[in-house]
């Protein structure tokens, strides 16, 4: 390391500049550090990684080009699972369906959870509660959360019907989930409050990070509350944000208990999502096929990860 | 990617053959050694000797089953392991443990799993342990006979029947009686003008059957062959759902949905939506297998007694009430599958059935288990019993292959009822839809 | 920011709240009522009020279910998953978000793109690694499982987290004498305390609540955890609705009291000490 002295130091972006010979040694040696440093902390992570994920995911792809069923290794066919599926009618309403859920379902949740984690992050008394009491639909498990609101939508002695009843708002009881215009509407508002804790508690911490320096910095330069939050706290929690986004749709895409419990991808398909259809391939012993639907989901996932990718790391 | 072996190879075969036929010799066609004693001819179990049972509602049946494997063990001097399997996680379980070898020494599955695992050569061929049970019980019922014929399966036979399921029709005997109908309806039609004439909708339905994607929906094929409509041809090739049966059928359920018969919400019910209907009093008729039945002796005496089950009705063309055997199996990569065998015959012990089958909601497969007492007190069970004297075989008029299962599991009828009823098609476009996918599945299966 | 509202934003704020709370407490107002009726209640008068209530559900729950072992066994997984978790993660978002090395991107969408794979499809291969590493029905396979979802989320997460600390202040750390390491325990770490917690919290609730893995890899009723025993409530179409929800509502409260704890002790302890005056 001592031989490197003579070399020209190129200096790590972000370094301070300082003098003497003690720092010109550790800085001429640092990127070779920060680069051995990187390698061995980012290491566990990709072990664990590339043993029980890499290998799966090369798997699935792998087998969405075979007609492997379980228990039986399956012939090389090629597109042959996906052409099989292009061509089913529902298919196609999977398309459509998945991207309206995912779509509504997210733009509610950043909204509400921003909107909620501004409202928390306020001096108010008891906000330990609130933000506990934010927690609760995120501390069960998700069948639970589903059947739960199955029983709520049930057309006869569920509670939003004996509510709507009781309350003489409607004449007859409504029935959510089997009515063609209200089953997705109705999927989407169980999805939304099973997953808005995530939004909310992400945006708190991250709110609860922004520096109060760059607040009173604001305010001294004469920004008035939507000023500051516009031009502090936005950019301050942006990266938060694009993670949480980025996360949260990948979840709400392949989430499968949502729609299986409250209308298994009825009624005739209006709600059928990528995750169900995989599922019945599989429950067929199809494996090559089922790994065909959920394989085909992801050049868009891909994309859009690797954009959010992007952004992220841009320095 | 090394997988476990994708299939027998010859000489494997040769061996499993020479074994079969050393069982055989060594078995004791008296059936002495069946009860108490160890033959010495059985090897030391390798490892601890697994079993998956198949969970059912009842509770006292699932204990009832794990104590006596244990004890079976017991008697053996092999370490055992009971794991009961929920039905809704059994086919998942099952292909992680094909992929991972790491199946079970025996374990319960229905027949559907069982013909897809066989095609793969995934089972042990059970034809010995079969003709045994057979031979020591007074012979086998023809429907469980038939429903693991060899000539369905390649040749050999891979389950052993333990009971046979399938729906009965359950009634409101007190709403019915009331309004003059003793008699169960003999025919689907005359069901629902019963129904037309004594609901009271909102506070009770009269058509209580599921138009969804879940099991119950698979009713509706039933209804749909009861009518003469045919899923395949009579080779099991060719998709035959385009017909007039077909579409009189259809006309006739689509026409008492729209007239205002079914619950609200059938479109969408999951596998408990008819459970919950008739338990919570708002539905005159359902199809259940059973554990309705159970529920009620236990919870609701009241709404039990008001309860009576019949055979479900006749369609103009036939009467189609299917039963399904659930079968004992042995894979073909356990380690121990000579002590499966023994376990297997072990299990058909008539006292022990004729007391499973008191708590359990099964019908008999065997010549000697007709007569437990169960089936005299319990109505329920007597209809069980009737089902599995009179009942058709799974898939009738249909061939049950891969295919058929297939249609079955992608929910094909319920689906095409639900193309008239929620997106208002014609009965004639619904049935082509169908029709055309109903071919591309068969197509797959040539 | 103010320390106090002004009245119009009191009633605003508290409206919302109140707001909140309905939306939240609503389905779980149901559930707790359904837990505390007998089935027969729960079919044939299904009502939104308190009407014969028994705490039977609850009692059976604990003694013929064994619910505390399955509680226990939640903990411990959920527990170690995060522990490891977090702090591989803590490690492996601080290499991709400070330090530079040639593979750097390409390490970071790796470790995104993989997480892309559905559990649904996942499982089969998984099956097969963990029989041949001998875990298959063990606690300790579960945990290394959980790791699959867990490392992605943590490290992607607190990457959002650790980039809005501005570097300066680790550069001074250093050029005060600090290593790198130290810098990122004794600087990044506590400001991003928040952040941490939310991870802890999401990625045990997500060890906590996962069911298709834990069906799959545990057999014995022994080590079954909280979904896993509550999926055993239904058996094919008949759900003990009773006893689903006492399960639920008994498997929150670990989860609530962890968030509490997790909150006073990390954040408000950690955090509001660290923060420059």
């Amino acid at each position: 390391m001592v031989r490197d002295r003579s070399r020209a130091v190129t200096r790590p972006p972000g370094a301070r500049e300082t003098s003497g010979q003690a720092t010109r040694k550790l800085t001429l040696s640092l990127t070779q550090r920060n680069s051995l440093l990187g390698y061995l902390l980012v290491a566990p992570v990709l072990v664990c990684l590339s043993l029980l994920v890499v290998y799966p995911f090369l798997f699935a792809i792998w087998i969405s080009f075979t007609d492997r069923t379980v228990g039986a290794e399956g012939r090389f066919i090629g597109l042959g699972n996906y052409a099989y599926l292009l061509w089913q009618p529902s298919f196609q309403a999977t398309i459509w369906n998945t991207v309206v859920l995912v779509g509504v379902v997210q733009t509610l949740k950043l909204a509400a959870g921003l909107g909620v984690a501004v409202l928390l992050n306020q001096p108010i008394r008891g906000r330990r509660f609130w933000r506990g009491l934010v927690l609760l639909p995120w501390a069960m498990p998700a069948f639970v959360a589903f059947i739960t609101w199955k029983l709520l939508y049930a057309p006869q002695g569920g509670a939003f019907n004996l509510v709507l009843l009781g309350l003489g708002l409607v004449d007859s009881h409504v029935d959510f989930l089997s009515t063609k215009a209200l089953a997705m509407p109705s999927v989407i508002v169980a999805t939304f409050w099973r997953g808005f804790p995530f939004w909310v508690i992400s945006f708190l911490a991250a709110l609860q990070s922004v520096p109060r320096e760059l607040y009173e910095a604001a305010a001294i330069d004469g920004a008035g509350a939507w000023q500051r939050f516009h031009h502090v706290t936005l950019p301050s929690i942006r990266h938060v944000v694009l993670v949480v986004l980025l996360l949260s749709t990948i979840w709400t895409t392949n989430g499968f208990e949502n729609v299986w419990l409250l209308t298994q991808g009825g009624p005739s398909d209006a709600t059928m999502t990528f995750p169900v259809l995989a599922y019945l391939g599989l429950q067929s012993l199809r494996i090559g096929e089922a790994a065909a639907v959920s394989v085909s989901m992801l050049p868009i996932f891909a994309m859009l990860a690797l954009f959010v990718a992007k952004l992220l790391q841009e320095e | 990617m090394a997988h476990a072996d994708g299939g027998l190879g010859r000489p494997t075969r040769w061996v499993l053959a020479l074994v079969a036929s050393c069982v055989l010799c060594v078995a004791d066609p008296t059936g002495e050694a069946q009860a108490q004693g160890v033959p010495a001819a059985l090897p030391k179990a390798v490892g601890t000797f697994t079993y998956w049972g198949g969970l059912i509602f009842s509770e006292e049946a699932n204990t009832m089953l794990v104590q006596r494997i244990k004890q079976w063990g017991k008697e053996r001097g092999v370490p055992v392991d009971v794991v009961m399997i929920n039905q809704n996680e059994t086919v998942q379980r099952v292909s992680a443990a094909v992929e991972a070898g790491t199946m079970p020494d025996a374990l319960d599955m229905g027949r559907d799993l069982m013909l897809l695992l066989s095609r793969n050569n995934r089972l042990e061929p059970v034809d010995d342990v079969f003709d045994r049970i057979g031979g020591e019980h007074g012979g086998w019922l023809p429907s469980a006979d038939s429903a693991t014929n060899p000539k369905d399966f390649g040749g050999k036979r891979y389950g052993v029947p333990f009971g046979t399921s399938g729906n009965l029709l359950n009634r409101r005997d007190d709403l019915l009686s009331a309004a003059g109908a003793k008699d169960p309806p003999q025919t689907w039609e005359e069901l629902s003008k019963l129904a037309a004439a004594v609901q009271r909708p909102p506070k009770y339905y009269g058509m209580g059957f599921a138009l969804s994607n879940v099991g119950d929906g698979n009713l509706t094929t039933s209804m749909l062959q009861s009518w003469g409509g045919r899923i395949g041809d009579d080779a099991g090739k060719r998709c035959t759902l385009d017909s007039p049966p077909t579409r009189a059928f259809l006309k006739w359920i689509t026409e008492a949905h729209a007239a205002g018969l079914f619950p609200p919400g059938v479109t969408t019910w999951d596998g408990a939506g008819d459970n919950t209907a008739y338990q919570s009093g708002q539905a005159i008729f359902i199809a259940n297998p059973g554990s309705v039945y159970l529920y009620l002796k236990k919870n609701d005496p009241e709404l039990a007694k008001s309860s009576k089950y019949s055979a479900l009705p006749r369609g103009p063309a036939m009467r189609v009430a299917p039963q399904n055997p659930n079968v004992r199996a042995i894979p073909a990569t356990g380690k121990n599958k000579q002590l499966a065998k023994n376990l297997l015959v072990y299990l058909a012990d008539d006292k022990f059935m004729a007391d499973y089958y008191n708590y359990a909601i099964y019908g008999p497969v065997l010549n000697s288990q007709k007569t437990a007492s169960v089936f005299r007190e319990s109505p329920l069970h007597a209809g069980l019993l009737d089902l599995a004297l009179n009942g058709t075989p799974p898939g009738f008029p249909d061939v049950a292959n891969a295919a058929l299962a297939e249609y079955e599991t992608n929910f094909l009828t319920p689906k095409m009822v639900q193309k008239v009823v929620v997106d208002k098609k014609s009965i004639q476009a619904a049935v082509q839809e169908t029709q055309a996918a109903c071919q591309a599945i068969y197509d797959k299966h040539k | 920011m103010s320390p106090r509202l002004s009245p119009m934003r009191k009633v605003v704020t508290y409206g919302l709240l109140g707001l909140l709370a309905l939306i939240v407490l609503f389905p779980i107002y149901y559930m707790i009522l359904i837990s505390l009726k007998l089935p027969k209640d729960i079919y044939r008068t299904p009502s939104l009020w308190l009407q014969g209530a028994t705490l039977k559900n609850y009692v059976d729950l604990l003694t013929t279910q064994n619910f505390l072992v399955n509680i226990r066994n939640s903990l411990v997984v959920a527990g170690a998953a995060t522990i490891v978790s977090v702090f591989i993660s803590c490690l492996a978002a601080y290499s991709l978000v400070r330090l530079k090395y040639r593979y750097r991107s390409w390490i970071g969408r790796l470790i995104l793109l993989s997480y892309l794979t559905p559990a649904s499809l996942l499982f089969i291969p998984l099956s097969v690694i963990i029989a041949r590493l001998g875990l298959g029905n063990t606690l300790h396979g579960l945990i290394l499982i959980y790791l699959t979802f867990a490392a992605p989320l943590s490290t992607w997460l607190l990457m959002g987290f650790f980039r809005g600390i501005p570097a300066d202040l680790e550069e001074q750390a250093m050029v005060d004498g600090a290593r790198r390491l130290g810098a990122l325990f004794r600087i990044v770490l506590p400001l991003s305390a928040p952040g941490l917690v939310a991870v802890s919290v999401f990625t045990f609730t997500g060890a906590w609540n996962e069911l298709l893995l834990a069906l799959i890899f545990t057999t014995s009723p022994d080590i079954r955890t909280v979904p896993v025993a509550l999926q055993y409530l239904i058996t094919g179409d008949v759900f003990r609705w009773g006893l689903i929800m006492a399960g639920a509502v008994t498997a929150a409260v670990p989860v609530m009291v962890l968030y509490y704890l997790a909150q006073r002790f990390m954040v408000e302890g950690l955090a509001a000490g660290s923060v420059k005056g």
